[in-house]
């Protein structure tokens, strides 16, 4: 996948996930509709490949009001994420040479990295994960399982302990994924899958259009670093 | 401006430290009371999860999930009033709750009062253990 590409689906990957987000706010009782309206508006623009630096720059300042409005991220990491997406794209749109177009949109990848890698690294370091109980806690009395049916999984503490070190080790594993390209497909479908099971167990599902919207950037950073 | 740079600031040099512990989790509860004086009796959560979900409804969730994605933010606003305490954290758990009881129960709530507070699930070796952490001051429902 060459840059253009790849900067190319980023943002019609964003859009449609900005506009995802935008959506569930416009029906809102309070002004904050208006925020939305306008970011879904720009977000369409941006999907069609209009005055991108310009949108970009405006949806970049559009993201500032709307941190004020909530006093910080709506929906913690996945609106994280959306910003990261979001400011990487706007800078890599305004600097004026391709290579730092390049650094820009290549921390993004590295920040994707590091975004399982790190993810990985806390939960093991942490006896509680390393023996199933974190999981089973998650379960038990967390606020993220998405029905009640679901906090029977910590009735099964063998199977957690097995889930907790699988995802711990692929967490840790995944930025030896980028070997090879097809090691770098087959570890962007498991993650993929990991966020959809996240999506259905415990409703997160921001997370999985955002995460998916950031893999364009790795995959063409692997084909730049790697296959040139 | 300081706060918002804070945390554009924290977006564009993310920590990802997702689950790196399983902290106290809060649960919203509320009262309706008759008047601003009237001693609670009853606390009922707010929006508790549903018993159980079909592949059908996960699948719509997918693409439409207005409300877990609320919650979830009442769930960091929570979290944020134990932190640093603000007004505009309390008026955003507030106002939700009014806005669905009044599309419920319309007659019901605008001669009423509302409180509301945070209950905290922690375990405390292999018990789970709930502890009231804020307790709102009273305030008159508008029928909003």
């Amino acid at each position: 996948m060459n840059f253009d590409d790849a900067l190319r689906l980023t943002e019609i990957l964003l859009a449609f996930a900005l506009v995802q987000h935008s959506v569930e706010h416009v029906f809102s009782a309070k002004s904050e509709r208006y925020l939305f309206i306008t970011r879904m508006l720009l977000s369409g623009l941006l999907a069609l490949g209009i005055g991108t630096t310009w949108v970009c720059s405006a949806l970049a300042v559009l993201s500032l009001l709307i941190l004020r409005w909530f006093h910080g991220p709506y929906n913690g990491g996945s609106d994280r994420m959306s910003l990261l997406i979001l400011w990487c794209l706007t800078f890599a749109h305004l600097m004026p040479t391709l290579q730092l177009k390049e650094y820009v949109f290549g921390y993004l990848a590295i920040q994707l990295l590091l975004s399982y890698f790190i993810s990985g690294w806390v939960k093991i370091v942490n006896p509680d994960w390393r023996n199933g109980r974190a999981l089973q806690d998650v379960f038990q009395f967390s606020t993220y399982p998405a029905s009640e049916q679901l906090r029977s999984f910590a009735n099964y503490p063998r199977l957690l302990f097995c889930a907790s070190w699988s995802v711990m080790i692929f967490e840790l594993l995944f930025p030896l994924t980028v070997i090879t390209q097809t090691t770098l497909i087959i570890g962007l479908t498991v993650a993929a899958l990991f966020h959809l099971a996240n999506a259905c167990l415990f409703g997160l599902n921001r997370f999985f259009w955002i995460w998916l919207t950031a893999y364009p950037s790795l995959i063409w950073l692997h084909a730049r670093i790697f296959e040139i | 401006m300081y706060k918002t740079l804070k945390l554009i600031l924290s977006a564009l040099f993310p920590s990802w430290r997702f689950f790196d512990v399983i902290a106290p989790s809060p649960r919203i509860e509320f009262t309706v009371l008759k008047t601003a004086n009237s001693s609670p009796d009853h606390w009922q959560e707010f929006r508790p999860r549903p018993i159980q979900l079909s592949f059908f409804e996960m699948l719509k969730r997918m693409f439409w999930n207005p409300q877990r994605n609320e919650n979830l933010f009442l769930v960091s606003c929570a979290e944020r009033i134990m932190s640093e305490p603000t007004d505009q954290s309390i008026q955003e758990i507030t106002r939700r709750i009014e806005t669905e009881l009044s599309a419920s129960h319309n007659e019901f709530v605008e001669e009423s009062y509302l409180q509301f507070r945070l209950v905290f699930l922690y375990r405390e070796d292999t018990q789970i253990k709930n502890q009231i952490m804020f307790l709102s001051s009273i305030s008159k429902m508008d029928g909003a």
